[in-house]
């Protein structure tokens, strides 16, 4: 059964205060964060955030279709390395 | 041997595939259904390796390979790698670029270089580009316009301007929360 809709999302109090600053200082940064755990909440739409794999941190831009997923879902914590071939990258 | 430089590996022969020559490929290309949109593929050796079909099967790609009509052909295949031209890859949109022309760009970080691209990665949350730097752990950053604004493939170098203290190392108390 999925958590119940009262307790509302999960998210670490920590990164709440850090997104928050962020967003009031209007600086380009990146918030290097460890809960994994945490919820992703529309407030967090369009912030970096570096999220940690145990190794380091991996860059996470938070997009709308991200709300209500976890953090960790976006930072894996094993790396297979492909092949490059014809995979393209787009810049955003 | 062919010049590797220009050439792109889009995939391997991994077995033969049935009685009538048709192999099964291990693709490493985007969209495996279309590999032979690309032309002639060719081997290592840089011999033509002419593309009669592909079909999805139960272990992916199926390939029917002009001259190869029986399954002992197709096992002698077993193990050659697939290449195509970099020249017959389509030209891309503005700010799209292929991984192989990313991977190996030098970057520099307020007129310093700081490392290479060794990987192009996407987790979900967009592009991001990781840096290999000579003794020191490797770092990500996003592939944006605004962190990456400048993309020199000709001249072998991606201009980045991270956030300030992106590189430093998380303090302690940072971990810990406190």
């Amino acid at each position: 059964m999925s958590r119940s809709v009262w307790k509302g999302p999960f998210v670490d109090g920590y990164l709440l205060k850090k997104a928050d600053e962020s967003q009031k200082s209007g600086r380009k940064e990146v918030i290097k964060i460890w809960s994994r755990r945490s919820t992703i909440l529309p407030q967090f739409v369009g912030l970096t955030f570096g999220v940690y794999n145990g190794r380091k941190f991996i860059p996470v831009l938070v997009t709308e279709s991200m709300v209500g997923h976890k953090f960790g879902e976006f930072s894996p914590t094993r790396t297979f390395l492909g092949h490059a071939a014809d995979r393209r990258a787009k810049r955003a | 041997m062919a010049d590797d430089e220009h050439r792109v590996c889009l995939g391997v022969v991994i077995s033969a595939h049935g009685i009538k020559g048709e192999v099964n490929v291990r693709s490493y290309s985007d969209a495996p259904e279309h590999m032979s949109d690309y032309g002639a593929f060719t081997d290592e050796k840089g011999n033509a390796l002419e593309v009669s079909g592909v079909r999805i099967g139960p272990k992916g790609p199926v390939m029917r390979i002009a001259g190869v009509g029986d399954r002992n052909a197709a096992e002698a295949l077993k193990g050659t790698k697939l290449y195509v031209d970099r020249d017959q890859l389509p030209d891309l949109d503005e700010d799209e670029f292929y991984h192989d022309d990313l991977v190996g760009l030098a970057v520099e970080v307020q007129g310093e270089i700081i490392g290479t691209v060794s990987a192009v990665h996407n987790f979900g949350a967009g592009d991001i580009i990781e840096i290999a730097r000579t003794g020191q752990k490797s770092v990500m950053l996003p592939f944006t316009r605004e962190i990456v604004p400048h993309v020199d493939i000709p001249g072998g170098v991606l201009g980045a301007e991270p956030p300030p203290g992106y590189f430093d190392e998380p303090k302690e108390e940072d971990e810990t929360h406190q």
